[in-house]
């Protein structure tokens, strides 16, 4: 089964996830909106045959599912079960939002992205940038990899334990390399276009399906549900 | 390149140092999950970590809107990420200031950079303004989410009401010393590689 979804409908699923995450579930019926809403980008990673990274993110959340709700409390104390308790609590409410936004980025094609931003008449500017900072989040960590993996094998990883070595021993050669990639990413999308002054046409046709509209429909109902349940009737 | 008008070479530019200063931010920021006052301690940690790409980033920016953006970027990344939509006002507000104040000094001033940095460096506190404004709600939030009371309570003496002016202070005093610190780092590192 394969799902192609429109960044609309993508852009439109952050926005709810994010603002459900920011509202927390107090009773039954309001966790299992949540957690049916944290399943549904769980599917579409499936549907998109990424299946290592969608059993990885179950089993996390599930994980910190069970543990809140059946060892730990509010009053737990101790250095281990408060940090327990403070992880789990940050991954069942976050994790949702991390999974969609993920899913988002990993699925999207820098193209779709522009052309939808594109058509919502969002200013270039800021659909540039954000398209850069999309990209560029993989970048920095494969960066980031090389340059533990140089680090090792000079022998310098901890630094003698200077925290500031450790700090500038990572962050310079992180920089440099990002402002060697930024100039030949400039360098390609002048090449392509950008930053002119005619209206870039794409070559991605942007449609809504059924998919993206039972999705939206399905969005909107679930957010209608936790709002009303949490705040109208308590 | 005399236009007043941003290029994409501008755009791509304030992508990158924004998705470098967020990987910064939220390495610091998993921190604050060990002890609430840490949390506090943001105001101490990011603006002297942030300030050597912040300060590489100055050195590129020559137009009025680049700072803006960044923290219009910063903004919705905050909101996804969860962070809330309560601060997004005041992290653009204090990126706007911060790209005037440094447009005051032609982008090379490097006193108004200073001051401009300093000025950026309140979107941090922008962090902590759900914590202040709905505070009795967002502590029963809080404590729901699944963290501990004990976590709640500390996180609550260490930062309200009374506590933001300190906060606040405290962030851009630091931040003013980041941005003298990262200039030196820039100058050690990239000015003499010719980068900049």
């Amino acid at each position: 089964m394969k799902v192609r979804l429109d960044p609309r409908t993508k852009l439109y699923m952050i926005l709810i996830v994010s603002a459900i995450v920011m509202m927390s579930a107090t009773t039954p019926l309001l966790w299992t909106v949540r957690i049916i809403m944290t399943m549904i980008p769980i599917l579409l990673l499936i549907a998109e045959k990424r299946y290592a990274s969608a059993l990885r993110f179950f089993m996390l959340y599930i994980i910190a599912i069970v543990l809140t709700f059946y060892f730990l409390s509010a009053d737990s104390t101790g250095l281990l079960k408060a940090l327990l308790t403070g992880y789990c609590g940050i991954v069942a409410q976050f994790l949702p939002a991390l999974i969609t936004a993920w899913y988002v980025v990993r699925t999207t094609k820098i193209d779709e992205f522009m052309s939808a931003m594109q058509k919502m008449h969002v200013p270039d500017g800021i659909t540039i940038s954000l398209a850069v900072v999309m990209r560029f989040f993989p970048t920095i960590k494969e960066e980031y990899a090389s340059i533990r993996d140089a680090m090792k094998m000079r022998g310098i990883a901890l630094a003698d334990g200077n925290i500031i070595k450790m700090l500038e021993y990572r962050m310079i050669p992180l920089l440099f390399s990002c402002v060697n990639i930024g100039d030949e990413l400039s360098a390609a999308a002048i090449t392509r276009g950008l930053g002119g002054e005619v209206k870039r046409s794409s070559v991605v046709e942007l449609k809504m399906s059924i998919a993206d509209y039972l999705l939206i429909v399905g969005f909107t109902v679930a957010t209608v549900i936790f709002v009303f349940f949490k705040y109208v009737k308590r | 390149m005399d236009t007043k008008k941003l290029t994409a070479k501008d755009f791509i530019t304030i992508g990158i140092f924004t998705a470098i200063w967020f990987v910064v931010e939220f390495a610091f920021g998993m921190l604050g999950y060990i002890h609430p006052y840490i949390v506090a301690g943001y105001v101490v940690m990011l603006p002297l970590a942030g300030a050597i790409p912040m300060m590489l980033f100055y050195s590129k920016v020559e137009k009025f809107g680049m700072i803006t953006i960044m923290s219009v970027l910063i903004a919705i990344i905050m909101f996804v990420t969860g962070m809330g939509f309560l601060g997004a006002p005041i992290v653009i507000l204090a990126g706007i200031v911060a790209d005037l104040i440094a447009k005051v000094g032609g982008y090379k001033n490097f006193k108004m950079i200073v001051i401009s940095y300093g000025v950026f460096c309140i979107w941090i506190c922008a962090n902590y303004f759900p914590v202040i404004v709905t505070a009795e709600s967002y502590k029963q939030d809080l404590i729901e989410g699944g963290f501990s009371a004990e976590y709640a309570d500390t996180l609550f003496r260490a930062i309200n009401y009374k506590t933001i002016a300190v906060l606040l202070i405290i962030c851009v005093i630091f931040g003013f010393i980041g941005a003298y610190m990262g200039k030196a780092v820039v100058r050690k590192h990239f000015e003499k590689a010719g980068i900049v």
